[in-house]
């Protein structure tokens, strides 16, 4: 079993009266257990010179079991300020939900449900006796705001 | 202007053959700026099990922007976890000690991010910071 943490450190001295300091370390486990994640595609860098919405992670494409403690860390490289890359969860082909903007320099981590649709697209869904109102596979999508090339790195844990 | 920074450090000594060690630095700007975000709603609420319930409405003045968001289960049973939504889609699972962080894009009313409690009532802390939101006529 590996041990792997992640810790965030958000810090300001000046958003409020008081300063703002949080901390947070955890350990990344399988689910709903005290047993450390021992797979990962490793530290992976892509470059994106197009303006058209595409797959960084393909669920088609992974070993990922669903709805388990998956994690996803992406960064955007870049130093331009005034761009960005848009960061979905769906299928580039279709309409994936935007989960938000990586300008120059921003990372994101975040835990991935990573739900493959079923024979009627409706994955997990609530007449599938689920939760979710999955139409579509849950890659992870990437979209820029131009076309300069942008290199992004990411990294995926997961079971 | 406001200055908040958002440090990672990823690391593990047995995950790969060799060490894993990856940091990174942001400083969280307003959306296609070098100015800070300036806004902050810091909260811990307690989640009853089984019902889904907005943590971050999604508004007018938040959207398309790069506000960020941070949420923590604070839950201590490891076998306990809340299911993290941005409309009515899951994004993954939080189990107790886990947290995230991400860019929020709030392109519409519908996407705000809502939370559910699996199986027992959870804490959980989110912090949003951002750039301004619409707020509520009383």
């Amino acid at each position: 079993m590996a041990t792997t943490t992640a810790t965030i450190t958000l810090a300001s001295s000046d958003i409020a009266d008081n300063s703002l300091s949080i901390s947070n370390t955890m350990t990344m486990t399988t689910a709903g257990t005290t047993t450390g994640i021992t797979e990962t595609t490793g530290l992976a860098r892509k470059k994106i010179a197009s303006a058209t919405e595409v797959d960084l992670l393909t669920l088609a494409n992974l070993e990922v079991t669903a709805l388990k403690s998956a994690k996803v860390y992406i960064k955007n490289t870049s130093t331009a300020t005034d761009k960005y890359a848009l960061i979905g969860v769906g299928q580039a082909t279709g309409t994936p939900i935007y989960i938000g903007r990586l300008y120059g320099g921003d990372w994101m981590l975040f835990p991935w449900s990573a739900i493959l649709t079923d024979a009627d697209g409706q994955a997990a869904s609530i007449i599938d006796g689920g939760t979710s109102a999955h139409a579509a596979n849950d890659d992870i999508t990437i979209k820029m705001s131009d076309s300069t090339e942008t290199v992004i790195e990411y990294m995926l844990f997961f079971e | 202007m406001a200055t908040t920074t958002a440090t990672i450090t990823l690391s593990s000594a047995d995950l790969l053959s060799d060490s894993l060690s990856v940091s990174a630095t942001q400083t969280l700007y307003k959306a296609g700026t070098t100015t800070g975000l300036d806004g902050i709603q810091y909260e811990k609420l307690e989640v009853a099990a089984g019902t889904q319930v907005d943590m971050i409405d999604a508004t007018t003045a938040g959207a398309n922007k790069a506000n960020k968001v941070y949420v923590a289960n604070k839950h201590t049973d490891e076998t306990k976890y809340v299911e993290i939504y941005i409309a009515a889609l899951q994004i993954g699972r939080l189990y107790a000690g886990d947290w995230m962080f991400i860019p929020l894009e709030a392109a519409a009313a519908t996407q705000d991010v809502s939370v559910k409690a699996i199986t027992a009532a959870q804490h959980v802390e989110f912090a949003l910071i951002h750039e301004g939101k619409t707020l509520v006529s009383s």
